[in-house]
């Protein structure tokens, strides 16, 4: 018998139960996901890391997880030359993926039908992430997944072209729990752009992990541009070895509630960490960016810059914490989030925190909230250029300044694209290109 | 052109502007010359439609039209231009992008169609080519982390490309050096037209010594106090303002 004053039971039990009846290699994952996330529960309002992201509107949803379905009609999506794979509500669809296509040295393989030898080190990566505490929405995924990708890159591989995952969410009410695994080995140079897309209210929960080998080098790029009728929970979790370097920014345009979490922990000296985005948001969006860097290693680098543009009633959260482990002497690190609000009723909490235990580093962070500069709109106005063609000029250079650390061309043009369909909409004039 | 009927304007409840009267006409230059406060700035900034202000009494009419009437956009379109005393930086906006988008608005308000980038850049070559310039300054972000003197430059060219029937020039010698003052009143004085007005707003005389005016204004505590010719401006070099702020205290 349940004592008093046991936890109410977290929601979406009806999830676990739909995915656990799909009776694949996945199944003992998902039964171990089940009783993690049935003892951390689900987040509550004292609960510190989603102080400011309320999940209840989530909680309140009814979703269906229904994994295989019909060739679906994937929505519009970003651009990008390169070879596409494509996950529908969960499942990796090797019909509408170019498997065939990657090239030497890269293999993409799913764990749920595949013949993965390797089952068991899959499985350790994937039960480390959400055994962490305060990650409840981790074990639900892992408890709802019915398929993983995985993507592993040999050891010397230079990939040339992005590889381009799409994540697609068919159906109105679809749950699902995209999972991809990314193993970049040894002195490997490879891109890899997600896009997360939906059809309709949905809610997708995405767990990402990466680890990267010795001097491996991976641009990871993610697009979240779900309707705004839909919620999105993503995780990426990045082990970075010695020498490696990371380059990630995520682009959040979409979904009603969306949160991107990213987690690496450095485990190696030498390695250079970047991680940047921007989040867009207008209406009544409310998009959470939350970092966590584990400097677990002397002598690396890590940089984040996020932008956000909030207009309408969007509010944004960002949450930043960088830990110096005793051990990572000579770290340097830079935080700096900076948000424009162009309505009086959009807001943004900006929330950083260091925790530093070593005394030989340099760490440092900022964070600004600023609206439109009236002396830049007037300078433009002066010229001849209109208020709403000033708004959107000014508005695109503070986000291209952003996505200017993206360091793969072709994707920081698809972004740019993404990010110009978005001023177009919310400032009401055709997106161009730049000059 | 312009006429200036009996303007006051305040800024926050505060009298700044206490009756001016003003009428310049195509190719004159007139100058305005005054003390720190005396209100030079103000008169520019509601000339070109700069937020802040509040007209209390008087009209301006610029070709016919009421210019209090319109946006600054629509000021600028229909032919005034402003020389910043402190021109904006605007970072990520390339000057060349900028300035295509301001003669492209420009063109669309007089009905015709937009230039594409190569006729513009041909364009701007050009204008800048006879102001013995180039256009290097233009492929940089707006004004950011340009010199003084670039600054100034910067406006001068934008000048140039816009083509304005009225070309106000507040405090265009403001943290130029001798040499730079000379550059930028040099392109100045090739813009002179038989079409074109000026209004050069200034403390110092010495940019008279490049820029010839017509006529010279004095202005003090948010009056015009005194008008003449040129040789008003030697008159203040040499005995100041003190004159005019203590008659009007």
């Amino acid at each position: 018998m349940m004592p008093d004053d046991a936890a109410p039971l977290p929601p979406f039990l009806d999830l676990i139960d739909q995915a656990s009846s799909a009776g694949d290699r996945l199944a003992g994952l998902r039964a171990n996901a089940r009783m993690r996330y049935l003892a951390s529960g689900w987040p509550h309002a004292r609960t510190e890391s989603w102080k400011y992201t309320s999940l209840n509107p989530l909680a309140a949803g009814q979703f269906a997880s229904t994994g295989h379905g019909d060739t679906p009609v994937l929505p519009a999506r970003p651009t990008i030359d390169g070879p596409r794979l494509v996950l529908v509500n969960g499942v990796v669809r090797p019909d509408l993926s170019d498997l065939g296509d990657l090239g030497p040295g890269v293999r993409a393989t799913r764990l749920a039908n595949g013949s993965d030898p390797d089952v068991r080190a899959l499985a350790s990566i994937i039960e480390e992430t959400d055994s962490t505490d305060g990650l409840p929405l981790a074990a639900l995924s892992t408890a709802t997944m019915l398929d993983v990708l995985v993507i592993d890159i040999a050891a010397g591989t230079v990939v040339e072209r992005p590889l381009h995952v799409i994540s697609a969410a068919c159906g109105e009410g679809a749950a699902l729990a995209p999972r991809i695994v990314i193993r970049a080995g040894a002195d490997s140079v490879a891109t890899v752009m997600e896009s997360h897309i939906a059809d309709g209210p949905g809610f997708a929960n995405a767990v990402c992990q990466v680890t990267l080998g010795q001097g491996a080098m991976l641009g990871h790029y993610r697009v979240q541009d779900q309707p705004d009728t839909s919620f999105h929970v993503g995780l990426t979790e990045v082990r970075a070895g010695a020498r490696s370097q990371y380059d990630n920014f995520v682009l959040s345009t979409g979904s009603r509630l969306a949160r991107n979490e990213i987690r690496g922990r450095i485990e190696g000296s030498g390695a250079e960490y970047r991680i940047n985005g921007a989040y867009l948001g207008a209406g009544t969006q409310h998009l959470d960016t939350t970092t966590f860097i584990d400097h677990a290693a002397p002598g690396s680098t890590s940089r984040e810059v996020y932008k956000g543009v909030l207009t309408d009633r969007a509010r944004g959260v960002f949450q930043g914490k960088i830990l110096v482990r005793s051990v990572a002497q000579k770290t340097d690190g830079y935080q700096m989030n900076r948000a424009m609000l162009l309505s009086g009723r959009a807001e943004v909490d900006s929330k950083p925190e260091l925790e530093i235990y070593a005394d030989d580093v340099r760490c440092s962070h900022g964070a600004t909230v600023g609206e439109l500069d009236p002396e830049q709109v007037f300078y433009l106005q002066a010229r001849g250029i209109s208020h709403e063609t000033a708004r959107r000029l000014l508005v695109a250079a503070y986000v291209d300044e952003v996505l200017d650390e993206i360091r793969s061309e072709p994707v920081r043009q698809a972004m740019g694209q993404v990010a110009r369909n978005w001023l177009g909409r919310v400032i009401g004039m055709p997106g161009e290109g730049r000059s | 052109m312009l006429k200036i009927d009996s303007l006051h304007a305040e800024v926050d409840g505060v009298e700044v502007l206490q009756g001016i009267d003003l009428e310049i006409d195509a190719g004159e230059v007139h100058a305005i010359m005054g003390p720190n406060g005396s209100g030079k700035s103000t008169l520019a900034h509601i000339l070109a439609g700069r937020e802040g202000y509040e007209v209390t009494h008087g009209s301006i009419s610029f070709r016919g039209r009421d210019l209090l009437d319109m946006s600054p956009d629509e000021r600028a379109n229909n032919g005034v231009f402003l020389a910043f005393q402190y021109p904006v930086e605007i970072p990520g906006v390339t000057g060349m992008t900028f300035l295509k988008e301001a003669y492209n608005a420009r063109r669309a308000h007089a009905g015709e169609g937009e230039v594409d980038a190569m006729q513009f850049l041909k364009l701007v070559r050009a204008r800048a080519r006879e102001l013995g310039m180039n256009d290097d300054i233009l492929k940089r972000a707006v004004n950011v982390g340009f010199s003084g003197g670039e600054k100034k430059r910067n406006e001068v060219l934008q000048m140039a490309v816009l083509e304005p029937a009225l070309a106000v020039l507040d405090e265009t010698d403001s943290g130029l050096d001798i040499d730079a003052l000379k550059v930028v009143s040099d392109s100045v004085n090739r813009l002179r037209t038989p079409e074109r007005a000026m209004l050069v707003i200034t403390h110092y005389q010495r940019l008279l010594n490049h820029i010839s005016p017509d006529r010279v204004h004095v202005l003090a505590n948010g009056k015009i106090r005194r008008s003449g010719g040129r040789e008003l401006a030697l008159e203040l070099e040499a005995n100041g303002y003190a004159a005019y702020t203590e008659r009007a205290a």
